[in-house]
């Protein structure tokens, strides 16, 4: 009994397990629970069918709505397809599957019989009986799946006119399973196929489809069959139904057919050409548009990660001062926060339960407070001597950014730890033809959502007022009775916070190891200067700016070349900008 | 912050005789006697220094160069600059061209043309790559080639006043790019290898003791002369113009000099020498890779500055003997121990003891006077260099 519920709440866990909704098509409506559909009846009546109907029976599934005619009608080609004797005489289609799966305690040797008709295994007869076939063992619980001891059932027969008639139905029967992406993919490989004979069927699906996905998919298939039509004027509406699709397959043909030389047999008509060409453009100047806006919302991804990963760094060394080289390593330590919680989701919940894939909501305050405990410590150990040695700053946070390195590597090891991104982050949806992950929206929310909050911090609460006091003029605040001491801790303290945030973010995106902190220093110490220091919102527009730039330029230099551009960019603009994007005003000197 | 002081005491002569003593007797030591000690004692001798004891010592004495250029720049003009590894690396890497085409034909495919060009592809040797079968082109190149990016950078840098952290963010962002730029085979330099397996320099092979022996009394006399250059400099007036620079730049701007030129000048002045120190390491250690160039090395070399002393010239030599001396003790004998031993040493000697090793007697003695005076009020050390 306990087993039983064992494997009852695994079940459960599974069917709870694709929460996600991958683009707008609902994959598999739990097909063994739910009744068999109509046509299901029509295809064990073709299978029971005597020899000389079954062509007939076969041919007539065509369009029929069924998931189950591609495998089953696979099986019986490649004879892997029963009938299955019961004690009452009937003979009952199936295949055969091991018996470990729905029998627990089978031998690893044994199998069950699916029956075609649900899917379900053939359960044994209740009586304790033995089988009257000399193969067929029944065991004496009621209701447990028929065990075969082994294959030496015979595979349900084909003829040559049969499988041929098999091979056409299977052609085209995706185009109406009830999966959208799979009548999708069916579709698209008829549309690229020439094959004009199908076109009836795609019509007749034109007129009942309703998911708009495959619908475009359809009209371009139509359409693409269509090009090989004799009538001018039908091939001139596939063009312009072409272009209102933006496919790209008819672009590569149409540039393909337009390159030919004048007086090749098979080069486009004059009134084709124009037709064609100006589809083209429509095609080409929309996936250009969709490149430029997937590069930018790249872009804006990848800058709102070094936005996070600047916006402590603006706290602490922008309004601060303290040029704190471990930044990068209070980030892997929020990295490594979110891989810890991680580990123990797993060892309460589970590996892929349900309750694991909420793991990182836990792990975003793990990471802050984790980082932000360690920067407390830097703080009072280290950097409250230095307040007035700015570049010596540099030097002593150097000296604890490699003790941390070392401290990482003889805890998790040298080698980069495994971070399983929860199930809500994975995938993304298409809105226009442009890709947008959900891992990449949510860095972008969350960078957001930060900065509003550090925002809020600052200028909103009692805090706020004491730390830009502070930041101004230390000994002004101090004479006023601000506690100096406890403001810089605390301010420091939130600043490596926001580090640990920006690392269990990165944690999802990238490796981590006891080295990554490293790779994004240099960059972010760039952003925070170059839009000026002391100034949040300077840094906003620097990392988003940055981002975008290398973003772009990426593909077309190279992912080194583009960083390195970049880089000098950085150095130029600073030449004429000395102060960063947004300088802070002062009519001090020294 | 505290400059009047050391204004008002401006000494006369270069070395006073005691000084000059004090500099004679250690650079002879070790540029005259030590080789001398090792050439002509019986291998077995209790006194021979070895081949290797020789070969480590040459390239001490390059790191030193490297680190008193690293403290001429930030103890005495006040710029911390993270770029100096780029410029040691630069000169290396142009006097391992020429070193790397003197290996000719015994590379590994028979070749004139160098292994890894072989490796990559290449049918002729890259037309840049034609004068440095020159000794003296390439000499030249390893001072110039650093001087010239030194002063591209440092003109215009300095001109738009860019100082303090900030300067130190640049030169490191620079020299990250130009070790990602290394790192890459189609740059043309060896990718992450590097150069190596160097045969040969002005025609003497270069595994052979007595090579390697020149090479070890070249880096000593380097690092004299560098020394003495350096010294006098910051003995002149030029010197306390310097410090004036560091101590309150807009002031010193204000009274009428061109305070980013001499900046400039400094800057590239310490980029060339610290090539040639580069382009004498590369030999001693046989290889080059851009590893050595990058924002880390700096930030070492910066270390060495600070353990030693800033703002002396004794100091940085000092410094980067000791750490490089107790790096290659601790990662034999502790190597997971080695990042904590650094670190710490970073953190203790910017808290504990900033004027560095060479404050060290100062403050003993100032320790030792205050046991015996106890019960006095104890003195404060006004001795240590303003940020």
């Amino acid at each position: 009994m306990p087993r039983l519920l064992a494997h009852l709440l695994l079940l459960l866990a599974l069917l709870a397990a694709p929460l996600r909704a991958a683009d707008e098509e609902q994959d598999e409506p739990a097909p063994e629970l739910a009744a068999p559909p109509p046509d299901r009846a029509r295809l064990v009546a073709a299978l029971l069918a005597p020899a000389a109907e079954q062509v007939a029976a076969v041919r007539a599934l065509v369009g029929a709505e069924d998931a189950a005619i591609e495998p089953v009608l696979t099986a019986w080609r490649a004879g892997e397809l029963f009938l299955v004797p019961l004690p009452d005489g009937t003979r009952v289609p199936a295949t055969l599957a091991p018996a470990a799966a729905h029998a627990p305690g089978a031998a690893p040797d044994q199998l069950v019989a699916l029956a075609v008709a649900d899917g379900r295994p053939i359960l044994a007869p209740a009586s304790t009986a033995d089988s009257p076939e000399p193969n067929v063992r029944n065991t004496n619980i009621a209701p447990a799946p028929l065990l075969i001891a082994s294959r030496q059932l015979r595979p349900l027969d084909t003829s040559a006119p049969l499988r041929r008639a098999i091979r056409d139905v299977l052609e085209v029967a995706g185009v109406s399973d009830p999966r959208p992406h799979v009548r999708r993919e069916s579709i698209a490989r008829i549309g690229q196929s020439h094959k004009t004979e199908h076109l009836p069927l795609l019509l007749a699906r034109l007129e009942v489809e309703k998911s708009s996905v495959v619908l475009r998919t359809l009209r371009e298939a139509v359409a693409l069959l269509r090009l090989s039509d004799p009538d001018p004027a039908v091939r001139a509406e596939a063009f312009v139904t072409l272009g209102d699709v933006r496919s790209l397959i008819a672009a590569a043909r149409f540039k393909e057919a337009l390159a030919l030389p004048v007086g090749d047999p098979s080069a486009p008509s004059a009134a084709d050409a124009v037709g064609m060409r100006r589809s083209l453009q429509r095609i080409e100047g929309h996936w250009a548009r969709v490149n430029f806006a997937g590069n930018l919302f790249r872009g804006l991804s990848a800058g709102s990660v070094l936005l996070l990963i600047a916006l402590g760094l603006a706290i602490t060394f922008g309004l601060m001062g303290v040029i704190n080289m471990a930044h990068g390593e209070l980030m892997v330590v929020g990295a490594y926060a979110t891989f810890v919680t991680q580990n123990i989701f797993v060892s309460v919940f589970g590996a892929g339960s349900a309750g694991f894939h909420y793991y990182f909501v836990a792990a975003l305050p793990a990471a802050f407070v984790s980082a932000a405990l360690v920067g407390l410590v830097i703080e009072r150990s280290v950097i409250q001597f230095l307040y007035k040695r700015p570049l010596e700053s540099l030097l002593a946070t150097w000296g604890v950014s490699l003790a941390l390195q070392q401290t990482f590597r003889l805890i998790f090891g040298p080698a980069n730890v495994q971070i399983n991104a929860p199930s809500w982050l994975q995938g993304g949806a298409t809105v226009a033809d442009v890709a947008f992950a959900y891992n990449r929206l949510f860095v972008i929310g969350f960078a957001a959502l930060v900065v509003f909050g550090v925002w809020l911090v600052l200028n909103r609460t009692p805090l706020g007022l004491l730390v830009r006091a502070v930041m101004q003029n230390r000994q002004m605040a101090s004479c006023i009775g601000v506690r100096t001491t406890r403001v810089n801790m605390m301010t420091f303290a939130f600043g490596s916070g926001l580090a640990g945030l920006a690392g269990a973010c990165l944690a999802q995106l990238g490796n981590v190891g006891p080295s990554m902190g490293q790779l994004h220093i240099i960059d972010s110490f760039m952003v925070v200067v170059s839009g000026g220091v002391g100034n949040i919102l300077g840094t906003v527009f620097a990392a988003l700016g940055i981002g975008t730039v290398d973003q772009v330029l990426q593909p077309v230099l190279g992912p080194v070349m583009g960083k390195i551009l970049v880089l000098f960019a950085i150095i130029l603009f600073l030449q004429w900008r000395p102060g960063g994007l947004f300088p802070t005003r002062s009519r001090s000197l020294d | 912050m505290s400059a009047p002081a050391s204004l008002s005491a401006v000494e006369p002569r270069f070395f006073t005789r005691t000084q000059w003593a004090a500099f004679l007797v250690p650079t002879l030591l070790l540029a005259l006697v030590l080789p001398l000690l090792n050439a002509f004692l019986p291998a077995d001798s209790f006194l021979r220094p070895s081949d290797f004891t020789l070969n480590l010592y040459g390239k001490y004495a390059t790191y030193a160069v490297l680190a008193l250029g690293v403290d001429l720049l930030w103890g005495y003009l006040g710029i911390l600059s993270l770029g100096q590894a780029l410029f040691f690396a630069l000169g290396g890497y142009a006097f391992g061209m020429h070193l790397l085409l003197m290996i000719g034909k015994d590379g590994q495919y028979k070749s004139d043309l160098p292994d890894y060009m072989v490796f990559l592809g290449y049918k002729a040797l890259p037309a840049h790559w034609e004068p440095f079968y020159s000794f003296p082109f390439a000499t030249a190149a390893a001072l110039i080639v650093p001087g010239l990016l030194a002063f591209v950078f440092g003109w215009l840098a300095f001109r738009s006043r860019i100082k303090g952290v900030y300067l130190s963010i640049l030169t490191q962002a620079l020299t990250y790019a130009a070790a990602l730029l290394f790192f890459r085979n189609d740059f043309g330099f060896g990718g992450n290898n590097g150069f190596t397996d160097f045969k040969r320099i002005l025609g003497a092979d270069l595994s052979s003791p007595d090579t390697r022996r020149w090479l070890y009394v070249a880096s000593v006399v380097l690092l004299a002369g560098v020394f003495l250059l350096y010294r006098w400099l910051t003995r002149a007036k030029f010197g306390h113009l310097m410090q004036a620079i560091r101590d309150g730049e807009n002031r010193v701007l204000f009274s009428g000099y061109a305070t980013a030129r001499y900046k400039l000048f400094v800057f590239v002045l310490v980029a060339a020498i610290t090539g040639l120190a580069g382009a004498l390491y590369v030999p001693q250690v046989g290889i080059i890779n851009p590893s050595e160039m990058t924002p880390e090395k700096s930030i070492e070399a910066v270390v060495w500055v600070a353990v030693g002393g800033r703002g002396t010239l004794l100091g940085p030599i000092l410094g980067a003997i000791f750490v490089n001396a107790l790096k290659s003790w601790a990662t034999r004998a502790a190597p997971e121990l080695w990042l904590y031993i650094l670190g710490g040493l970073f953190v203790g000697v910017v808290l504990l003891l900033p004027g560095g090793l060479v404050s060290l007697p100062a403050k003993l003695r100032a320790f030792v006077a205050r046991l015996r005076r106890s019960g006095d009020v104890p003195v404060a050390d006004a001795s240590k260099p303003s940020a």
